[in-house]
């Protein structure tokens, strides 16, 4: 025990064997593939509230889109048991009983999961750096360091898609634009899910990526670098 | 990542495809987990508008497409880019079947006319189920299995028709054979007395009679009425054999004869005893009073008050009480031919007890006369208060009196007898094809001429309106003059290929729609309307066809239905052309009684127009199929009748 703390790297903890991994992945990415070859996980996390010191992931939803479609025999949905489990008033918006959340593993059992879950695919989210951020809060505690998975937030790509349309930028106008989730699936006349929930809102989102990126490629972005300067729609992790 | 495929509880197959699938047929007919893995094989795809998704004989499909949201349109293009459209699918709908099914390219080209989310379902998968599951194989090899059948009437009469009471309604489900009473017979050579004292012994009011000889040889049936009216009343010996008084041989019916058939044969033939024959040997007797037992609301009663009716007055509101009861028939399941069929017979019964008592008010006629149907009352297939269609054939006079005699007796008549008709809520035709106009109350020789020169020098304008004549029938009187104008025509007929040719292509002017598209009917021209016509459109195309094939081989039935079906026994048409045929024009017509049925409860008057909106999706599926086979018959037409 004591020759283990004299080892100078021992200090800090090495990276879970799962990071080390995720890094050597993206450590070699490449933005200028067509689109159809990459993997995308779209995630969605239900949290106790936004704010990153005090609140805690209670669920994480997300599914795959691989060849540019939504791969329906690869979901992810779990739910986690908080550590101050009376702490809970979310629960109230979000579809989950407390009952529910006492019986869940607890974020260190489903986080490595969700780690393998994502693998190699980029990931996607409606305003993804919230979630980035709880689940990398918890990576750098639980697996000793975060997730390269480069992301794409499709509130940036449909404002991109919007600026796109009106061939101008909105400027102030566009701040009056509702961009939320549902707001958006009703303009774009998508099918509706239930909010609130986290698989369910990770499907509404992944229609929601599926439109956007279709309508992108009909306008001739055909690789991950094309939409990510047109709709400055995200930025790679670091 | 794969761990999280197959097996894994927390992989569950997202609840948006489950319910879809179960919203859709044949899939509504698999059980939960068999849906549940076939959702989680399936991928969800984005086509913006415009997007071209198969290729006519260059895509491979590798799997089926089922639309979610939004639609696509389908057509073929020639090699000079002469498109042309062949169908348009919404939600719901799906794309590729019959190329997988064939294992062929995609047969028709296939583009997004919307912002199109599809689900995608592997080929391997697909084609098991079609392997697995009888539904899916008849559903998408595009037979209508008895069962769609079923499901599409059931459909229409629960979802639209709703019940006034709880009654239970007999006269589709029972058949007469479970009705039948243990069988009574006395010999033929017993007394009248014997038999009597038998009846009332057994307190039945009918008896069998039997071959002196052969107890199991039916020869003849006596029921209370003829001890009444024959023995009684004409002060016979009752120690007269009781072959004497029988009427012989007895009318049989099949004991798995429904119990409506049976009723309506009671009703058309007038003869209210039937016997009940199981493979061959008569084992007992069925009663118009047995069935009448089952339920309160009969046809049958009001049948039975049109007859007593002494006043032609009486008439009038026994007329308007036929919506009941075919809203009675609707109810219990009837199919539009069978409600057609009773609708005739009640009009008939209305017309005829009418005529008779008119006939009496204004003494015997100077001639035997005979009084047509015309149009839809001629072919049988008058839904609710169809116009006057009608006209008076009678014998041509001896000398000019007579002749004189004759117009002025059968213009009064006519006038009258129209009058009760309008009283009796037919409206007055506005073509004016009615008894009481002149031109259409003729003797026979007239009558030939008139379809002498229809079928010899054909006037495509005239021959417009004149071919509601061309479905005649015997309404009431001497059928005699109905059928020799029907032999004349039929023999006149022969040959005339200019007439039938210009009959042919008039059929063919009205194109069925092409498909239904979200709450639209899409026209072959790629229009969207939001009404059918369902008469002009659905219904006419196959009276038509009928009527024209009909004249061409010397068919004298005027019913649709019946035409279709001699056609076929005459090896005329094919007996799949014919089946498909008379599928959809019955099903067109249920339709078609169903909304007019709820125009009335509506207190609106009935008419033709449907709107897609109020339309199921099997309803809309079965009137699709039901367009292809109206170009079928375009097809047949077109290739007797060729435009050179």
């Amino acid at each position: 025990m004591m020759l283990e703390l004299l080892k100078p790297r021992s200090w800090f903890a090495p990276p879970h064997p799962l990071i080390t991994r995720n890094r050597e992945i993206f450590a070699k990415f490449d933005q200028s593939r067509p689109l159809t070859e990459y993997t995308f996980v779209v995630c969605d996390t239900e949290l106790t509230g936004f704010d990153l010191k005090r609140d805690a992931i209670i669920s994480i939803g997300a599914v795959v889109i691989r060849d540019l479609q939504i791969d329906l025999g690869a979901t992810f949905h779990r739910y986690i048991r908080p550590k101050d489990i009376t702490h809970t008033q979310a629960t109230l918006i979000h579809r989950i009983t407390p009952q529910q959340l006492a019986e869940a593993p607890p974020l260190e059992e489903v986080l490595p999961a969700f780690v393998e879950f994502a693998g190699s695919s980029l990931m996607v989210g409606h305003c993804v750096a919230l979630d980035m951020g709880f689940l990398n809060k918890a990576a750098r505690k639980i697996l000793g360091g975060t997730l390269s998975n480069p992301g794409i937030d499709t509130i940036r790509m449909a404002r991109g898609y919007r600026r796109a349309l009106s061939g101008h930028f909105h400027g102030e106008d566009d701040w009056s634009h509702n961009y939320s989730l549902e707001a958006l699936s009703k303009e774009y006349n998508l099918p509706a899910f239930k909010p609130h929930d986290a698989l369910e809102d990770a499907m509404q989102t992944a229609y929601l990526f599926l439109f956007l990126l279709k309508k992108f490629r009909k306008g001739g972005l055909l690789t991950l670098k094309d939409i990510y300067q047109a709709g400055r729609v995200g930025s790679v992790w670091s | 990542m794969t761990a999280f495929k197959e097996n894994d509880v927390h992989a569950v197959a997202p609840e948006v495809a489950i319910s879809f699938f179960k919203g859709i047929m044949p899939f509504d007919t698999l059980d939960e987990e068999t849906l549940r893995s076939l959702a989680r094989h399936c991928r969800i795809d984005f086509f913006p508008k415009g997007t071209r998704l198969l290729t006519a004989d260059v895509t491979e499909l590798t799997h089926l497409y089922f639309i979610q949201r939004g639609g696509v349109k389908a057509f073929l293009e020639d090699e000079n880019g002469e498109v042309t459209l062949k169908d348009f699918r919404g939600e719901g709908a799906y794309i590729g079947a019959l190329a997988i099914i064939r294992g062929t390219p995609a047969n028709l080209n296939i583009e997004t006319v919307e912002d199109t989310f599809c689900f995608l379902l592997p080929r391997d998968i697909f084609l098991g189920l079609i392997e697995k599951q009888a539904s899916f194989a008849h559903f998408y090899l595009k037979s209508f299995s008895e069962k769609i059948v079923t499901t599409a009437y059931n459909e229409l009469r629960h979802h639209k028709v709703t019940r006034r009471s709880n009654e239970d309604l007999y006269l589709f489900s029972i058949r007469v054979g479970d009705l039948v009473k243990t069988l009574r017979k006395v010999a033929a050579s017993a007394t009248i007395q014997e038999a009597a004292s038998l009846m009332t012994e057994h307190r039945v009011g009918c008896l069998l009679i039997h071959d002196a000889l052969d107890a199991e040889r039916i020869v003849g049936i006596i029921t209370d009425r003829d001890l009444r009216g024959k023995v009684v009343a004409a002060g016979l010996d009752f120690q007269q054999q009781v072959q004497t008084i029988m009427s012989s041989p007895v009318q049989t019916v099949l004991s798995q004869s429904l119990c409506f058939d049976v009723l309506l044969k009671m009703m058309d033939t007038g003869i209210h005893h039937l016997a009940v024959e199981r493979a061959g040997k008569i084992i007992g007797v069925i009663t118009s009073h047995d069935i009448m037992l089952l339920q309160g609301h009969s046809p049958y009663y009001l049948f039975k008050e049109i007859l007593g009716q002494q006043q032609i007055s009486g008439l009038y509101p026994l007329a308007n009480k036929i919506p009941d009861v075919i809203r009675g028939l609707i109810g219990e399941g009837a199919k539009a031919g069978n409600i057609t069929q009773m609708i005739a017979i009640l009009n008939d019964h209305i017309l005829e007890r009418m005529l008779t008592l008119l006939q009496q008010e204004l003494g015997a006629p100077p001639v035997p006369y005979c009084w047509l149907l015309l149009g839809s009352e001629g072919r049988r297939e008058q839904t609710f208060k169809t116009d006057q269609d009608n006209a008076i054939i009678y014998s041509d006079p001896e000398d000019e009196a007579q002749a004189q005699a004759a117009a002025a007796y059968f213009k009064a008549f006519a006038a009258k007898a129209i009058d009760h008709l309008v009283n009796c809520g037919y409206p007055l035709c506005p073509g004016e094809v009615m008894a009481v106009n002149p031109l259409w109350c003729q003797p026979l020789s007239s009558w030939k001429h008139y379809f002498e020169r229809w079928v010899s020098e054909p006037d495509p304008q005239e021959l417009r309106y004149a071919t509601i004549f061309f479905d005649f029938r015997a309404g009431f009187g001497e059928a005699a003059l109905a059928e020799s104008l029907r032999a004349h025509l039929n023999r006149h007929i022969k040959g005339r290929d200019l007439f039938l040719f210009h009959l042919a292509r008039q059929s063919m002017e009205t194109r069925a729609p092409l498909s239904f598209f979200k709450n639209f009917i899409v026209e072959r021209d790629g229009e969207h309307k939001n009404r059918l016509d369902i008469k002009k459109q659905g219904l006419t195309p196959f009276v038509n066809f009928a009527r024209v094939l009909a004249l061409k081989f010397g068919v004298n039935e005027t019913n649709t239905l019946a035409r279709l079906k001699a056609l076929r026994d005459g090896d005329w048409i094919q007996g799949e052309l014919w089946s498909s045929a008379s599928e959809a024009y019955e099903l067109q017509m249920q339709q078609r009684l169903v909304h007019q049925l709820r125009q009335i409860e509506a207190g609106t008057i009935p008419d033709n127009y449907i709107d897609p909106a109020d339309l199921s999706d099997l309803e809309r599926r079965m009137l699709k199929d039901a367009f292809t086979v109206i170009e079928r018959l375009y097809g047949v037409l077109d290739q007797m009748y060729p435009v050179t």
